[in-house]
Formats: C-alpha cells, sequence, structure tokens
C-alpha cells in the first residue's frame, strides 16, 4: 500500500503482475474495454488465465481465447456486437478449451459486489427457474430466504487475483479517474480483488490533480498495482471524451474472428507484430489512414455548467466560542 | 395513402406504442435503444429510460445509442450509475417495462439468448452472447416488452436454453419462484404482434401489412393461439417515419 509512483510500460505491468492460471476481472463493457492490456496479455502468452466480468464488448475476450489464454469464463455476455458472434468463444466452447460459468448481468454484478464487500456469497432476484442455474451450481444456488423461507438465488462472491481496466486518466500514484461512465461494474471489480488493479489511461496527471477533484476517483491508488499511460488503449472500443466506438474496425475484427483460418492473420499483424500499442496505433493509420482516427473523435460541448467548490468547514472557529443557550435549558 | 417504410421501422414504431407517456423502461442493447429514443419524442417525453450501463434519462439522447453504456446515454442524461444503481431499481420493483430481444421465444414467452444445442454437450451447443441483463429485467421488470425476428427455428416449443423467464411452465409458476415481475405482456416480431391469454400462453392479436394469419402460423414452430378479434396492424405514417430516420440516419439499426 505504499505511496509510489507506479508508472510502467505495458510490458512490464502485464509481466510483472499477471500470472498464468489468474483470476482476472476483465474491465470496461462497451466502452472503455482494456484492448491494449488484452493485446499485451496475448503477446506474453499467459495461459489458464479465468475470466470474470458482467458483459463486453468488441471482441476483446474473443482475440484472449482465441489466443488460447483463457480457460474458465465467469460472465453474462460477451460477442463482438459489430458482428453478432462470439466466434472465438464459441469454438473453443464447443472443442472443450474453454469452460462457461454464466450468470445474468446482476448476477455477475452481484458476485463482484459480495467479492467487493468481502463477504461469500450475496442473495439476487433473477437467474432462479432457468437453465443459467441449472448450468452454472458452480457459481449460483437456490436457498430459502432465513427470515421468510422465500426461495431465493444466491451467487458466491466473485473476487479476482488482479483487475485490467482502461480509464481516462490516471495519476502517478494510481487514483484513477473517470467521468461520464463508472465504468459500468469496474467499481467493484477493481476494489475486489486480491492483489490489485492494472490500469492503462488517455493521461497520467500529477496527483494534486486528482485531489482537486475527488469525486470522480474510480480507484484509489492503494489498490493500483501498476499505471500505464496509453492512448487509445481502449481501441476500437470507446472512451469517454476521447473518441468513440470504432465500429468499422470492429467489423473488420469480426470477420477474422469468424474464420479460424483467418484469424491468424489478424493476430499476427495486429498483435504480434506489433511491439506495443502505438505500434498497433500506427499500423492503424498506415492501413486506413489519419482519417479513420479523426473520424472518431467525440461531440464536445458537455462541459459541466456548474461551478463547484469542495471547500470545508474549519472547526477551529468555534475557540473561544460560548456554549448557546435560553432560559430553558438549566446552566 | 401508405408510406414506404422497411419492416424494421414499421416494428420499431408499432412497439414504440406499448411504452406509455411517464413509463420507467429498462432498455436493452439493440432495436429497444431506438423504440425508447422514438418514444422520447412522440408520444412519451416523460418517458425514463434505464440501461445496464447505467443511464439514466429522462430526454432523449443526443445521437443514436449503439450501446447500453453509450456515451450519447450520458452527455445530458440525470446521473452516471454503473450497473448497480439500474439493477437495483429492478430489484426494488421500479421499472415499468423491461424492454429485451432475444434469439429464440416459446408459447410461454421464455427467451433463449444463450446459445442453440444441447449446452451439456458442448460440441452440439452455438453459443450466442449469454443472459446480459435479460435475465434481470424479465424476472424483476413490471412487464415485459419482447421484440424479435420471426421464423420457425426462433418461435419453437421449447427453447433450447431457457435464458430468461417468461411464465415458465404456465399459470403460477413465476409467482411459486418468488418473482416480483409480472412477466411478458407483448412480443412484437417481425411479422406481428402478440400478448398473452390467460393461460399465459402467447396469442395472436396483429399481423403486418401484407402478412396473414396463415403466413404467420407457418413461421411458428407451437400451435400458435390466435385472437378472435386479430386485426392488420396501422403502419407508420409519414411523420412518424421522418423523425424515426433522424434517430437512427445511417440505419445502423434500421438497415
Amino acid at each position: 500500500m505504499a505511496v509510489s509512483d507506479k508508472r510502467m510500460t505495458l510490458k512490464e505491468a502485464v509481466s510483472k503482475f499477471i500470472n498464468d492460471g489468474d483470476t482476472v476481472y476483465y474491465g470496461g463493457f462497451q466502452i472503455h474495454v482494456p484492448m491494449a492490456l488484452t493485446h499485451e496479455i496475448i503477446r506474453q502468452k499467459k495461459k489458464n488465465l479465468h475470466i470474470i466480468n458482467a458483459s463486453t464488448d468488441v471482441g476483446g475476450l474473443d482475440l484472449l481465447v482465441a489466443a488460447g489464454c483463457v480457460s474458465e469464463m465467469h460472465l453474462a455476455w460477451a460477442m463482438n456486437w459489430y458482428v453478432k458472434a462470439p466466434y472465438a468463444i464459441r469454438r473453443a466452447f464447443q472443442s472443450g478449451e474453454l469452460q462457461r460459468f454464466d450468470l445474468s448481468n446482476f448476477g455477475a454484478t452481484s458476485a463482484l459486489i459480495a467479492g467487493f464487500l468481502g463477504i461469500p456469497f450475496i442473495p439476487v432476484r433473477g437467474n432462479i427457474g432457468t437453465d443459467i442455474l441449472k448450468y452454472n451450481q458452480h457459481d449460483a444456488k437456490v436457498i430459502d430466504d432465513p427470515f421468510t423461507g422465500a426461495k431465493i438465488t444466491v451467487v458466491r462472491a466473485w473476487r479476482a487475483d488482479v483487475a485490467i481496466i482502461h480509464a481516462q486518466r490516471v495519476d502517478t500514484l494510481g487514483n484513477v479517474v473517470t467521468w461520464g461512465t463508472r465504468g459500468v461494474t469496474d467499481e467493484f471489480g477493481t476494489m475486489g480483488t486480491k492483489r490489485g488493479v492494472i490500469v492503462t489511461a488517455e493521461e497520467v496527471v500529477e496527483p494534486e490533480l486528482v485531489r482537486s477533484d475527488p469525486d470522480r476517483t474510480l480507484v484509489p491508488y492503494f489498490k493500483t498495482l501498476a499505471v500505464v499511460h496509453c492512448p487509445w488503449g481502449a481501441h476500437p472500443s470507446a472512451c469517454r471524451g476521447y473518441y468513440g466506438l470504432d465500429i468499422r474496425f470492429c467489423q473488420y475484427q469480426g470477420k477474422y474472428e469468424r474464420n479460424k483460418d483467418l484469424l491468424p492473420h489478424f493476430m499476427n499483424e495486429w498483435i504480434y507484430g506489433c511491439e506495443d500499442h502505438a505500434a498497433y496505433i500506427n499500423k492503424y493509420i498506415q492501413k486506413f489512414g489519419q482519417e479513420g482516427l479523426d473520424r472518431l473523435k467525440p461531440v464536445l460541448g458537455f462541459k459541466p455548467k456548474m461551478d463547484i467548490d469542495y471547500g470545508y468547514h474549519d472547526p477551529g472557529v468555534w475557540k473561544g466560542v460560548p456554549q448557546y443557550t435560553d432560559e430553558h435549558i438549566k446552566a | 395513402m401508405s408510406a414506404n417504410y422497411k419492416l424494421t421501422e414499421l416494428m420499431v414504431v408499432r412497439c414504440a406504442k406499448e411504452i406509455a407517456d411517464g413509463e420507467v423502461v429498462f432498455a436493452g442493447v439493440g432495436l429497444p435503444l431506438v423504440v425508447v429514443g422514438f418514444a422520447m419524442v412522440t408520444h412519451a417525453p416523460n418517458m425514463i429510460l434505464f440501461t445496464e450501463g447505467g443511464s439514466i434519462r429522462a430526454t432523449a439522447p443526443p445521437g443514436l445509442a449503439i450501446t447500453v453504456d453509450d456515451p450519447a446515454l450520458f452527455a445530458n442524461g440525470d446521473a452516471t450509475f454503473g450497473m448497480l444503481a439500474t439493477m437495483a431499481a429492478l430489484q426494488r420493483g421500479e421499472v415499468d417495462v423491461a424492454f429485451i430481444g432475444g434469439a429464440q421465444i416459446d408459447k410461454y414467452g421464455n427467451i433463449n439468448s444463450t446459445g442453440v444445442g444441447d449446452w451439456s454437450k458442448p460440441d452440439s451447443f452455438t453459443y450466442f452472447a449469454g443472459s446480459g441483463g435479460a435475465n434481470d429485467m424479465a424476472t424483476s421488470g413490471k412487464r415485459v416488452l419482447a421484440i424479435m425476428p420471426q421464423d420457425p427455428k426462433k418461435f419453437v416449443e421449447k427453447v433450447d436454453y431457457l435464458t430468461t423467464p417468461g411464465y415458465l411452465d404456465g399459470p403460477g409458476s413465476r409467482e411459486k419462484l418468488g418473482m416480483i415481475g409480472g412477466g411478458p405482456s407483448c412480443v412484437v416480431s417481425t411479422m406481428g404482434v402478440y400478448r398473452f391469454d390467460e393461460n399465459k400462453e402467447m396469442m395472436l392479436v396483429e399481423y403486418f401489412p401484407g402478412q396473414s394469419v396463415e403466413k404467420v402460423k407457418a413461421n411458428c414452430s407451437f400451435d400458435l393461439k390466435v385472437a378472435p378479434d386479430v386485426k392488420e396492424t396501422v403502419p407508420p405514417t409519414e411523420d412518424e417515419l421522418v423523425i424515426l430516420r433522424n434517430i437512427d440516419p445511417t440505419g445502423f439499426y434500421l438497415g
């Protein structure tokens, strides 16, 4: 929990903090998907990871599964929405390389909240009466409410060894800052980790800036293991206020995901063939032009109109002030 | 004179009419996001939109929301929460309409969005995506509105994997399990509109222009009940189409 400068490269962060066999919380949902970290995990050929998450889009997990990094997925929804399928996940499930443990979105979120709270399980409405419960007794069971006797689903707490997330900003100490999104379930998936959080961010700032506006802190420094400055680190998913979803690239990637014989070409060109995420973005510009990136610029002009001041009150003003009293109060 | 429209446009406009002004609508990804956007700028200006991504807003988003945590949903929204806050409202029973899609549906309105085949024999199972929030929404929303394409492989006697509860095995099943939501109330397909009868079975109440009861039945694998007063759906007006196309100008969802 030492207060220290946690900046390092993507390569260092993954090699130092992700071990084969780890349970990994996979951040974001349809925005802030940790794609640069996904690519680096693939480059480093991590094995037998167990992924926990509520839902994830843009095919990041599909690539991770295709690369043989994942043996278990505990989640509610995973696909590349822009081709409407999770092709590699589907193939790996069929071949037996991948085990899936499905819950509903709030089943998964509740499991992460139980991990966040440090409790063993938590009740949740939903999942009951369906095949989710039939096929995932590992994570969910129906019990009798000890107070009313009614049936209720309970889900096991999910605690990752390490979380990987992308955010707009982080300070050098690891205070993670988001706005315009809470990362959907990132606040629970990160804080519930046993070891901590690897964060990539569009910008790395000084701690004084974060401390001047602490309402936006998603993860406080003491849970953060590594801070990686990584512009475009969520591409092709969106990063709020920095860039939008790259639908055309998701569709392009999806065409490779669909065909297992084609997919190695994508992996070689965009992942193994790129030394780091900057090289991936350079490849993008080379192949689809600067205009491809320019199209992702967000519509701006949504700055807060409330001017606020986090001023506090100094109790020193009470020094020497006599007790308030009146005629009803006996001295 | 009838307007020139696409099938998805007809579906969206018809589906929007199921939403009453002032209702709290929890919308899933895909066409539901277009439907609620349309409802909010037409007959339901006081509707409140909830999504799994944590958006809560009483005004239509400034642009098309492609996803449930789309930045457009949070631009000038009323609150930026995560999954916790909107799902918690569902569990408290505060959501009027749970609005979902799916891959297969049976006569009791049970929905499959997980995959087809036999899950216990993985090599036979073709995964789609999984529940996402559909299960939570259909368990606890006061009523469920579903939108999905119609063909005999999708309107089936028994779903391959029951992801999302409709009326399960029929009357009383939901209550026995303590579900707080009322279950499916309306399904809009690419061929017509369905409600549920007193036995909690799906019943055709409208067929789309160009369709007929016979054609719909031919695209349904269970023995479909038909309402005695079944009628043709009123097509969208020119004005409605102009508003709708303005919501999804590139046809991302409307085609």
